[in-house]
């Protein structure tokens, strides 16, 4: 048991995971690959780095103002995104082949027509952050709407990203999330609902550590692999070793009812990538 | 006589993990038995609540960890908040006990806890504030449960959805440390009544109300017939709840379901004489990890360290930062091994593949695999992670560090950039994950520290 901790140890506290708490309960067991995420969509927590604004938790539109905001920000809802903060870019262009072999274009996107797309705000502003926080940065908009329009500045100040204290007369950060960044609720707003849904919505077969894909591995006779699909719910050592590709209307696969109605009989927990025991054998 | 200047709550953030088994999970340790096995889940010092009194004292050790009661309901995952103190002339946090606050003058009965939760994923879509589903319970001393029920203006008389519980627990001479438990919910489903005097079975209660609100037959923005504004201002994925799919091929109808995840703060404050000392950490609820053995490649701690400590290292690699490269590479090697990446790497304009579907679907990318097929194979894949973790400290983590994906290149949707590390994984940009600069920046410089140390130890070859 840890029994003290400097004051100044953030990168300490940040690690504690308190006694008696099992290792999923500290954040690094949460995925931040947040699309929209499962524990929380952490995107969120950088929609109001900027204070008097509220950004969209996956993109840089300004969704709205904030009510005490400074009034010359007001504008900014109708349809402006953050393009810059000093001289930082928050966009990045998309490009690739548009045929196989062939020349490496832009690629807007199909929604937009964007040939540009939004940075996640986390490796974003990683530097902004560091050098700016509590300071007011210049931030530069651009309109989604009128592309006549001339793109706009305003100075804004860069919230803190965590709480701060002041030890021993010293002004100190705080481990813990600003409360200014995220009231109640706003961590996980923009998740599935109800959370089920995620496990047969989207394809984030790579959070494996909440939703394994990949199960009951083996190598097969060509030195491949072999397994199940973690959704499959016919799975006994015997059943053969078939992936089942992901398809909600398979009726093999655990569907949406099932995942409503029983997920915690449907799911099954994965040790050393082995099933664990059946909590309802199948056929009962 | 003592004088406390300062309170935090450590963890500053936890997750809880819903599950409907009265009987909370116990703690365990991940222990490395070899370099490329998977984690061992040992026992671990568990702290039990005496359900009448609000105290705690330990399990006996050894324990069976187990992951469901006896019944089969899964066991949530209910994370104690501790309290820590800074004394005067002290620069160093202790846990705040009871014998502590004996010696500055006061009683446990002098904390008091305030907790504020909230799901407001409906809101977050329809715009109605009637659909905050917020619950809140404070100040209070005592030690008794402290329901956490969330209501909404657009809810049924009477009607509330539980997303669980929070309990001060009692000091005593054992466990003397100020702590409080989350308790978070069974992970139900809510919703509106049918409406046909039917009772829907996919839900725990029928709660919504549907002459207030309108959260049951919204439908997300999702084509140009919908306001330009409006459809860049929904959600990224978008469409993701319970609903009906229409005709149209491009809305979803909601049934109205709610859940009972939620997320908020807990804030903690005590009174000496006429001082008030606060802190206040984070909690949030979400779904089991069902592979407990395992941890994600990048994660919440990630980025918390990044916003803290900045994206560059700025010193030489230390030797704990080498064992967070390691980590970070093993956490790659639990992902991959529980990842089709054969089936991932495919391309397919129907769902069941990865990331070169999605690259096809949202800009247009030239249909194809993303890496050589012969060489995607979870076997193969498996292999090569497991060969940089087993020779990390030759050469092979150089390589490991020159294919990483830099965060600004993940919009470089060519042959080779598509192939870089990690492969096969959506980041939070919708794009090709990258790890987060801080992860990339202690990869590179421990593979040039231990490229450097090798060669002035004459061992390169």
């Amino acid at each position: 048991m840890i029994d003290k901790i400097k004051a100044k140890n953030l990168s300490a506290q940040l690690l504690y995971v308190g006694t008696g708490n099992p290792p999923t309960t500290h954040p690094h067991s949460a995925i931040s690959n947040a699309f929209p995420g499962l524990e929380m969509d952490f995107r969120n927590a950088w929609r109001r780095i900027l204070k008097g604004l509220q950004l969209h938790e996956s993109s840089n539109l300004v969704v709205a103002v904030d009510d005490d905001a400074d009034p010359r920000l007001r504008m900014l809802s109708s349809g402006w995104r953050l393009v810059m903060i000093e001289d930082t870019r928050l966009m990045v262009p998309v490009k690739g082949p548009l045929i196989v072999g062939g020349p490496i274009v832009d690629l807007p996107d199909n929604g937009f027509q964007d040939p540009l797309m939004p940075l996640e705000w986390s490796n974003a502003l990683a530097s902004i952050l560091s050098e700016h926080a509590g300071r007011t940065v210049r931030c530069k908009f651009e309109n989604v709407l009128d592309k006549t329009l001339a793109p706009v500045e305003f100075d804004i100040e860069l919230r803190p990203f965590f709480a701060i204290s002041t030890v021993n007369g010293e002004t100190l950060k705080q481990p813990v999330i600003s409360r200014d960044l995220a009231p109640p609720g706003e961590l996980t707003q923009s998740l599935c609902s109800p959370w089920q849904s995620d496990y047969r919505e989207c394809a984030c077969f790579y959070w494996a550590a909440t939703r394994p894909d990949y199960v009951n591995v083996e190598t097969g006779p060509e030195g491949e692999s072999t397994g199940h699909n973690w959704m499959q719910k016919d799975r006994t050592p015997e059943t053969p070793k078939l992936y089942l590709p992901d398809d909600w209307m398979d009726p093999e696969l655990v569907t949406y009812l099932e995942l409503y109605r029983q997920w915690e009989k449907s799911l099954r927990f994965v040790i050393d990538g082995k099933d664990e025991d059946p909590v309802t054998p199948p056929g009962r | 006589m003592v004088e406390i200047t300062e309170l935090r709550i450590l963890p500053a953030f936890v997750i809880a993990r819903l599950g409907s088994s009265p009987d909370p999970m116990d703690n365990y340790r991940l222990e490395i038995p070899s370099a490329v096995a998977a984690r061992r889940i040992v026992c671990a010092e568990t702290l039990i609540v005496i359900e009448d009194t609000g105290e705690v004292y330990p399990k006996p050790l050894p324990f069976h960890v187990k992951f469901r009661d006896a019944g089969g309901n899964i066991r949530p995952v209910s994370p104690f908040l501790e309290v820590w103190a800074l004394l005067a002339g002290s620069d160093e946090l202790v846990p705040l006990s009871a014998d502590l606050l004996k010696e500055a003058n006061a009683t446990p009965a002098d904390v008091r806890w305030s907790v504020h939760v909230g799901n407001i994923k409906a809101f977050r879509r329809t715009g109605d504030k009637g659909d905050q589903i917020l619950a809140a319970v404070g100040p209070f001393s005592d030690h008794d449960p402290k329901p956490l029920l969330g209501t909404a203006s657009n809810f049924l008389p009477n009607k509330s959805i539980p997303f669980g519980s929070v309990r001060y627990i009692k000091p005593n001479p054992q466990f003397p440390q100020i702590r409080m438990r989350f308790t978070p919910a069974a992970g139900k489903v809510y919703g509106p009544p049918l409406g046909n005097g039917q009772h829907d079975g996919n839900l725990a209660d029928e709660v919504y109300d549907t002459t207030k609100g309108h959260w049951k037959g919204y439908k997300d923005p999702a084509d140009a017939t919908d306001p330009v504004l409006t459809l860049r201002k929904t959600t990224n994925p978008g469409s993701v709840y319970a609903g009906t799919d229409l005709p149209d091929g491009a809305h979803r109808e909601s049934w109205g379901y709610l859940d009972d995840e939620c997320d908020g703060i807990v804030d903690v404050e005590l009174r000496i004489k006429d001082r008030s000392l606060r802190a206040y950490s984070r909690i949030a609820a979400g779904p089991p990890t069902f592979a407990p053995d395992s941890m994600p490649v990048r994660t919440v701690h990630d980025e918390l360290e990044q916003a803290m400590f900045g994206p560059d290292l700025k010193t030489e690699v230390t030797p704990q930062e080498i064992e967070e490269v390691m980590q970070i590479v093993r956490r790659a090697l639990e992902t991959v091994r529980l990842m089709n990446t054969g089936q991932l790497n495919k391309f397919s304009k129907e769902r069941g593949v990865g990331m070169a579907r999605m690259d096809f679907l949202d800009v247009n990318r030239a249909p194809a695999p993303i890496v050589d097929p012969a060489v995607a194979d979870s076997q193969a894949i498996r292999a090569r992670h497991e060969r940089v973790l087993l020779a990390l400290e030759s050469g092979s983590l150089a390589w490991f560090a020159r294919v990483l994906r830099d965060y600004d290149q993940v919009g470089d949707l060519s042959d080779d950039g598509r192939k870089k590390m990690p492969a096969l994984m959506r980041g939070a940009d919708s794009r090709h994950l990258a790890l987060t600069r801080r992860q990339v920046s202690k990869v590179r410089s421990a593979a040039e520290f231990i490229l450097r140390t090798t060669v002035k130890n004459g061992e390169a070859r």
